[in-house]
């Protein structure tokens, strides 16, 4: 125990002394949480809060144009510039503002385009109640036309077009029903207009599929704290392998085995100095992501109800992490090798664990493999406790298959050591 | 085993794997309590097989060794307690300074409290480190880190001390102190003191008996003065040579 105490404060010394080291564990991740959290954070405010400039030239000024025109400014995402075709008369206009970077989309309604579609409508009408008249095969369309920048994001397009065909639909069966109730009127001989109802029939309710009954807002801090915490917590393997092997390849390699007990006792001194490096590690990206992060305007991290779990989960990653630099350090016999190799690896396996992108937005096959990251492990786990209000049920696996990966990273490393050490 | 014998080497034998040659070939000697006693060879000789057998790095092949009573093959724990080694290379932490280097070492050892911060104290006064124990390693020159690396193996003064080529690369001035504290440490502790070098007119003086191996044979064994007698040579270094022979070992 003494000699475990002993390693702690030495690796303890030698960090200290080490200020790149330092950065590089406790700076970076701050860092990345930071800066990734305000670009995604704004990624998900485009889709969800705020702000994709649209413009808008009514050129029918009637009830169509019109209905677009209030259904546009009642939009949130939507940061809606109205043109009555004052200032933009031309298509080549509109583009050239588009170019300059001012909108993301363009929507032009033609002129008459209110009349064109009462034309139809009453076509359709008229060859209803009256036999002898026929409907038109071929009704005149109005064109709207639709002009997009070419880097504009395909989420939001979508979202601006949708928007656009459902207040096409709506205002479509607004016209039908009037028409349809002048011509009653005129059936019934009656002065009096039929009220219309002013709620729609359809309301939706969106919910998340949580397992406790809490309210969840999924948000940018949710996925990014989790997510660059696990990935600086990995990328300790650089300094944890580096220093192994530094010792290994130097006198004090044949210092250490020479003192009393084995040197894996020594070793196990390294490691928990690290572990502990981890949970500190840990630990700060939580405080920025409560306390820092809603200083710049982003939402407060939630980390559910469930602390023990939480503590669990933490433990399990910085155990992996602490393996999987132990098994680096073993492998190679060069820092410079095992620098490549476990910032490249743990680059791959980051990505795909979901931590740079989304697993939804992964093609199948690549979703499978991503189950074998470590990292991915992780991230489920911590979705489950931050997201979806999972509970140590919910995380069971990932514990499990986490502390697995620690204890076939030693098992590895033991041999791996017994095999290099009778080349000595 | 011979009377006041502290350490008996019995038929060694260190066959690495994959090498038809022997590295250590049955040797049998013993080495005395409190005696400064040196292992001299050309290179590859097999002097650091030996000495790594010695303090557990290596097992042997076949034979055994008896550290004061404890056998190499079924004691080594004990034996490691016994035992303090100097390595060749600099077994230091460059960032840390040499005070933070020595406490980690002694408290390896089991030394704590004001012990080892006495005995820390101690050797780096002793050492001439007065002014820049508390300085980084990698800030000292070669002479300070020898040093240092010699405190490492001396700090919880072991009965038995073992040397690599302790005085390679050193200045005069630095050799001649470490010689005069190792002697010192002999003849005040009564360490017994095994040391390898091919610095054969330093073993001449600062050994009571050496051992010249060659292809992992023990060829003789003796103090420097009734080996030169014996083959009828000036210096050890004569000695040494008709020994072994002039062609260039790699």
């Amino acid at each position: 125990m003494y000699r475990l105490l002993a390693t702690c404060i030495k690796e303890c010394k030698l960090l200290i002394a080490d200020k790149t080291g330092i950065a590089i564990l406790f700076v970076m991740p701050v860092l990345l949480v930071v800066i990734m959290t305000l670009i995604q954070n704004e990624a998900y405010k485009s889709l969800t809060e705020s702000s994709i400039p649209v413009l808008l030239v009514n050129n029918d000024n009637d009830s169509l144009g019109l209905s677009i025109e209030n259904g546009f400014k009642e939009y949130p995402i939507c940061e809606l510039t109205l043109d009555h075709g004052e200032i933009y008369k031309t298509n080549a206009d509109i583009k050239k503002q588009m170019l300059e970077g001012k909108f993301l989309i363009a929507l032009i309604v033609p002129k008459n385009a209110t009349t064109i579609l009462r034309g139809d409508v009453e076509n359709i009408m008229n060859g209803l109640i009256d036999k002898t008249k026929s409907i038109t095969k071929n009704p005149n369309q109005v064109n709207i036309e639709i002009i997009i920048e070419p880097t504009a994001n395909k989420a939001f397009v979508v979202a601006i077009t949708s928007r656009l065909k459902e207040f096409l639909a709506a205002v479509k069966t607004k016209v039908l029903f009037q028409i349809m109730s002048e011509k009653i009127a005129g059936l019934v001989d009656s002065k009096e207009k039929m009220a219309m109802p002013t709620k729609d029939f359809f309301a939706y309710n969106e919910n998340y599929a949580v397992r406790d009954n809490k309210t969840y807002q999924p948000n940018a801090i949710q996925h990014n704290i989790p997510a660059w915490a696990i990935f600086s917590i990995f990328f300790m393997v650089l300094p944890l392998a580096g220093s192994i092997i530094t010792e290994r390849s130097e006198g004090l390699f044949i210092r250490m085995r020479t003192f009393p007990g084995s040197y894996l006792s020594i070793l196990s001194g390294k490691l928990f100095v690290y572990f502990v490096v981890a949970l500190l590690q840990f630990a700060m990206v939580l405080l920025v992501g409560k306390y820092v992060l809603p200083l710049l305007g982003l939402p407060i991290l939630n980390i559910g109800t469930h602390l023990f779990a939480l503590v669990a989960l933490t433990i399990s990653l910085a155990l992996a992490a602490v393996g999987y630099g132990l098994l680096v350090g073993t492998l190679f016999n060069t820092p410079q090798q095992s620098a490549v190799f476990g910032g490249i690896s743990i680059l791959i396996m980051s990505a795909l664990g979901g931590i740079w992108v989304p697993l939804n937005i992964m093609p199948h096959f690549m979703q499978t493999i991503s189950s074998l990251s470590p990292l991915n492990w992780a991230l489920m786990g911590y979705y489950e406790l931050f997201i979806k209000g999972g509970d140590w049920f919910a995380i069971q696996f990932q514990l499990l298959k986490l502390f697995a990966f620690f204890v076939c990273s030693l098992f590895i490393s033991y041999r791996l050591y017994k095999i290099k050490i009778r080349l000595y | 085993m011979v009377e006041n014998s502290c350490i008996h080497i019995s038929k060694l034998v260190k066959q690495y794997q994959g090498s038809d040659g022997f590295a250590l070939n049955e040797i049998s000697f013993d080495i005395f309590d409190g005696e400064i006693f040196g292992l001299l060879g050309p290179n590859g000789a097999g002097k650091t097989t030996f000495l790594s057998i010695l303090c557990g790095l290596l097992k042997p092949s076949s034979g055994d060794v008896s550290i004061y009573n404890y056998s190499l093959n079924k004691d080594i724990e004990s034996i490691k307690k016994i035992f303090g080694v100097v390595p060749q290379d600099f077994a230091l932490y460059p960032t840390l300074s040499g005070r933070d280097n020595l406490m980690y070492i002694g408290r390896m050892y089991g030394l704590r409290g004001n012990l080892l911060n006495d005995r820390v104290q101690t050797c780096l006064s002793k050492f001439g480190f007065d002014k820049n124990s508390d300085e980084p390693v990698k800030n000292y020159s070669g002479g300070m880190k020898r040093r240092i690396n010699l405190i490492g193996g001396i700090l919880h003064e072991p009965k038995v001390l073992l040397l690599d080529e302790p005085t390679v690369g050193m200045d005069v001035q630095t050799r001649t102190a470490i010689i005069e504290h190792l002697q010192e440490l002999n003849q005040t502790k009564k360490t017994t003191i095994i040391y390898t070098s091919h610095n054969l007119d330093q073993a001449e003086l600062f050994c009571n008996r050496v051992g010249i191996i060659d292809k992992g044979q023990l060829l003789c064994i003796d103090s420097p003065q009734e080996l030169m007698k014996k083959e009828n040579c000036a210096d050890l270094e004569e000695v040494f040579l008709k020994l072994t022979g002039r062609k260039i070992r790699d």
